[in-house]
């Protein structure tokens, strides 16, 4: 039986500007109901890989693969199935929300009688029925940054590719973005760019970072993110009790009431906590330690030798 | 739709959502106005002596043309400020990812600005004949020959389009890109001045020559070399266009 066909699949995709090798060989797959997180400090090659995802810059090593087919030899694929949010949502400063958004649906090939439907259902998931009638010149930057998300996912296409669309949202905005990209990813495959690794861990399955333009990072988000935790126990504890429980494997005493545990790979958060609490511990608080995703970013960013991804 | 159409049809209501396009075209019908009044009163002034000569000129040739030729010089300045932005506005406002990335293919997308930017130089030209062609209410028009003037000024625009949106391709501010089309433009119209000086005006030179071929049609004649010439013009403008769009999903802006 042969496996299924990613959504969108760089082979070995290259970009070289003006001789400088921006993006150098990358290979990543993603299917529909994935949201994969692209990290990277700045001038990493997060924008290029974007662009080169949306057919925006043709790569000029390897390929773009979209449903299989290279993207850069048909790139008429993109016109239905790909919606992009760039770093700069483009938008037509004198049009209102819902003659801009009415023209991108058109542009992608949404039928015209499906338009208007499209369209109101783009405005309602932003949220910019307020705004919908307003020149998209006089929006704030928040509003700005959601009528580019809008005309990303107005034609419901097959990958979503949004570089920073969280930037200039306020934090209510961020959260309701957080949650819009969740549900974008159960049936699209979604692309998100962000300095922001909460984002991150909330909204995304997977997550790659990216170094002086090459992977060096490929994995599940929540693959190890259960393994340190930070807890707090109103009862005085040593380490051996900690270690009676089978799916500890070490505990630190942070002060007399907060211990950080390491938990055997695999091990679930409720079975600690039900076991924490069988043991009368006097559970106070439970939390991740220090993020395994903040911490391995951080590594990455730290090195300036370039190294095979991971 | 087709693509093309649908970009064209966005430029049209982009162009109509900004002062700049109205402030063009009523500045433009003002001149010209302006223009045909003084030319009817020299053609009034000028009857009671046409009268008593033989094959006198009509008011055709003594207002309509020269109205039309007047036109055609005030389309060199006026068909970059049209064009400045097709390309050249849209990478200063960061917004040509949202064409380059729609799976539009790069042709229909500069055909697209073409036609929306003709669209519009060619209502302008429209509502400069209608001045001439109002005289027809109280006097006989050669309008075989109008329609031949209108006909040469609509492809002369349709080359003078396909020039500014090549620059608008090329420059990356909308200024330079009209600059540019402005340059290449008035270069075409004069190319030949130095030849004509000197009494050749059926040289190769000549025939590169924008006026030489519009000429022909202010003289009422419609011919296939001189419908060629601008249609080429226009075509190789416009591949080229294609091209720079095709390099600029090379480039890092």
């Amino acid at each position: 039986m042969t496996a299924p066909v990613p959504t969108l699949a760089l082979a070995h995709a290259g970009r070289r500007i003006a001789g400088r090798t921006i993006v150098r060989a990358l290979d990543l797959e993603l299917s529909r109901g994935e949201v994969l997180g692209l990290l990277g400090v700045n001038g990493a090659g997060k924008t290029t890989t974007l662009r080169m995802m949306a057919g925006v810059l043709a790569p000029t090593s390897g390929c773009v693969r979209l449903d299989g087919e290279d993207l850069h030899e048909r790139p008429e694929l993109g016109r239905r199935r790909i919606g992009y949010l760039p770093e700069v949502p483009p938008l037509h400063a004198e049009l209102d929300a819902e003659e801009y958004l009415a023209f991108c649906a058109r542009l992608h090939a949404v039928p015209r009688g499906a338009v208007a439907s499209a369209v109101a259902r783009a405005i309602e998931r932003c949220g910019l029925g307020d705004v919908r009638r307003r020149p998209l010149g006089a929006l704030s930057k928040g509003y700005r940054q959601r009528v580019g998300v809008a005309q990303a996912i107005l034609h419901e296409p097959d990958l979503i590719v949004l570089d920073e669309p969280a930037s200039g949202l306020d934090p209510i905005q961020a959260l309701n973005l957080r949650e819009l990209v969740r549900s974008l990813g159960r049936d699209h495959a979604v692309v998100l760019s962000t300095h922001v690794l909460p984002d991150v861990s909330a909204c995304c399955d997977r997550v790659a970072i990216l170094h002086h333009g090459e992977l060096r990072h490929a994995g599940n988000v929540h693959a190890s993110s259960t393994t340190s935790l930070r807890v707090g126990v109103s009862r005085v504890l040593r380490e051996q009790e900690w270690r009676a429980l089978p799916m500890v494997v070490a505990a630190e005493s942070l002060d007399p009431a907060h211990w950080r545990v390491e938990l055997a790979p695999g091990s679930a958060i409720d079975a600690f906590s039900a076991a924490v609490v069988a043991h009368g511990f006097g559970l106070t608080a439970l939390a991740a330690d220090a993020p395994p995703l903040e911490s391995v970013f951080l590594a990455i960013a730290a090195s300036d030798a370039p190294a095979a991804a991971a | 739709m087709n693509a093309t159409l649908l970009i064209a049809g966005h430029e049209w209501r982009r162009l109509r959502m900004q002062p700049f396009a109205w402030t063009l075209a009523a500045v433009v019908v003002a001149f010209m106005a302006w223009q045909f009044l003084l030319a009817l009163q020299a053609f009034v002034d000028l009857a009671p002596k046409l009268g008593g000569l033989k094959d006198a000129p009509g008011v055709t040739d003594l207002v309509a043309i020269p109205l039309l030729r007047s036109l055609s010089n005030l389309l060199l300045p006026l068909v970059p400020l049209v064009t400045m932005r097709s390309f050249a506005g849209e990478r200063r406002a960061a917004t040509l990812p949202l064409l380059l990335a729609s799976g539009v293919g790069n042709l229909r997308i500069v055909l697209g600005k073409f036609v929306g930017a003709f669209g519009y130089v060619l209502v302008l030209v429209a509502l400069v004949a209608t001045m001439p062609l109002a005289l027809a209410a109280g006097t006989s028009l050669d309008l075989g020959k109008i329609a031949a003037s209108l006909l040469g000024l609509a492809l002369f625009a349709g080359a003078l389009t396909g020039i500014g949106v090549l620059c608008s391709a090329w420059a990356a501010q909308p200024a330079l890109a009209a600059a540019a089309a402005f340059a290449l433009s008035a270069l075409l119209a004069v190319v030949d001045a130095g030849a004509r000086l000197q009494g050749i005006t059926n040289a190769g030179i000549n025939y590169l020559a924008l006026p030489t071929h519009l000429e022909s049609f202010f003289r009422g004649i419609v011919a296939s070399v001189d419908i060629g010439y601008f249609a080429l013009v226009a075509a190789v403008t416009l591949a080229l266009a294609t091209r720079r769009l095709d390099a600029l999903r090379g480039s890092p802006d």
